[in-house]
């Protein structure tokens, strides 16, 4: 593949992010469900780390974090390398373990999901902010809410990757 | 995976590692104002988030009136009568008020005042993450919005205060985000205690009055407002109501459990206090 080829494609895969972007940031936070705000770019980064392997899931996952860390309130860095990281294993998963089709990436999601809530916990844990039944409140029904938003984000990628994905444009 | 080592992949998982702590040293070293690269994305998509809001907002009032009109007639009907009721109390407080001033010229009193300067600012989207309750603001440091501002709406309830600063954004820590700890005092028994954000409480969305003075007799409906103690926030906001009194599991203290006076999710314009004078 061209230079050229490489940055259309991943210009293409950045239009993509565009509306799951919007639609975490600005929309889903009006309308919760229960008081439950869907949490989408770790399902993006999965969906696109399970089509296009580990090297491109890192690089995806770092620009999903590094978004996701300047453009939401309260970022301290820390999910850049986390969904870097996360790229990598989910692509590696994916082409070793899983398959590249929705059920890997509905595993992947759930992973990478459970993770962060797991983190989250943890961390409410450390600073005392309150029992973990209270903090579980929250983790339980915002992965299940965001693992329900899987199909949707896999469709959306699964398209933009049917037309410029893997060596398609080469 | 050969082709993640082949490519690099480690290096990639490095910069991302460097970025990380990057990013975590500048939002340490940088407090209440945003760092530059937070700066420049929330500045480039403040136009779109302030679309957004403006086209949800617009389509809700349309929902609104297309399928809750009978709702929003009652609830007219309700505001009229309690404006005549209002406007009555205010004939009165008219009078209370030149009497007191009087009172006060006679005894040579310095009269109570309260200047607050305010700027008016749009609610451009609310909090992104289950864990935090925020509001991103548009107005920022190219209008004098500083971090620790407190954010008030057109009737004087707090709403939060300002946690970051950008260009032209803001984000606020409503008074429900666990960070909370403002002065507050109860009106009616002068009971003083700390606001306090609850982590619990945030997902009701409401907060505690912690501290609260031995045998301070409070009864659900006392309206809380903020204390001033300290003078970092202005005094006589409205916070909210008591909803309870509990004592905490050690058994050594009582709280009460505070429902704010303002609704967080029907919010659309606020008042960003940036300056204030209360003579009591």
């Amino acid at each position: 593949m061209t230079r050229r080829d490489l940055i259309q494609k991943w210009l293409t895969y950045g239009l993509g992010l565009l509306p799951v972007w919007l639609a975490d940031a600005y929309i889903l936070p009006r309308y919760p469900l229960w008081g439950v705000t869907p949490m989408l770019l770790p399902l993006a980064a999965a969906a696109v780390a399970v089509l296009e392997g580990a090297y491109a899931g890192t690089g995806f996952g770092l620009a999903v974090g590094l978004l996701w860390e300047l453009a939401y309130p309260g970022g301290f860095g820390g999910l850049v390398f986390f969904l870097a990281l996360a790229g990598m294993v989910m692509g590696a998963v994916s082409q070793y373990a899983l398959s590249q089709s929705f059920p890997g990436c509905l595993i992947c999601a759930a992973g990478v999901l459970g993770l962060l809530g797991l983190l989250r916990v943890a961390r409410g844990l450390l600073i005392n902010a309150a029992p973990l039944h209270q903090l579980l409140q929250v983790a339980v029904p915002e992965f299940l809410w965001s693992l329900a938003w899987t199909p949707l984000v896999w469709l959306l990628f699964r398209a933009i990757y049917n037309r410029v994905g893997g060596t398609r444009l080469a | 995976m050969k082709d993640f080592f082949r490519q690099n992949g480690i290096l990639l998982l490095v910069i991302a590692l460097l970025l990380s702590i990057l990013i975590g040293i500048i939002s340490y070293v940088m407090g209440g104002t945003a760092d530059p690269l937070t700066n420049l994305v929330n500045t480039v998509s403040s136009p779109v988030r302030g679309g957004i809001a403006a086209a949800a907002d617009w389509v809700e009032g349309a929902y609104n009136y297309v399928f809750r009109y009978n709702e929003l007639e009652e609830e007219l009907n309700t505001l009229r009568s309690r404006v005549g009721e209002l406007e009555e109390q205010v004939r009165q407080g008219e009078e209370a008020s030149r009497e007191n001033e009087q009172l006060r010229d006679l005894l040579e009193f310095q009269s109570r005042r309260r200047e607050l300067t305010t700027a008016p600012a749009k609610v451009t989207a609310r909090s992104t993450s289950n864990w935090e309750s925020t509001l991103t603001l548009s107005k920022g440091s190219a209008h004098d919005v500083q971090a620790g501002d407190c954010v008030i709406t057109q009737t004087g309830a707090l709403v939060g205060v300002v946690s970051e600063v950008g260009l032209n954004w803001s984000t606020v820590s409503t008074v429900i985000n666990t960070d909370t700890e403002i002065g507050g005092i109860v009106t009616r028994t002068y009971s003083a205690g700390v606001l306090e954000g609850d982590f619990a409480l945030m997902n009701e969305g409401k907060l505690k009055l912690n501290y609260l003075p031995e045998g301070a007799q409070l009864v659900s409906g006392d309206e809380v407002l903020t204390s001033g103690r300290g003078d970092m926030f202005p005094s006589g906001l409205l916070v909210g109501r008591v909803e309870g009194v509990f004592t905490d599991p050690s058994g050594q203290t009582r709280y009460a459990v505070v429902e704010p006076s303002v609704t967080l999710d029907e919010l659309i314009e606020v008042f960003v206090i940036q300056d204030f004078e209360i003579v009591e």
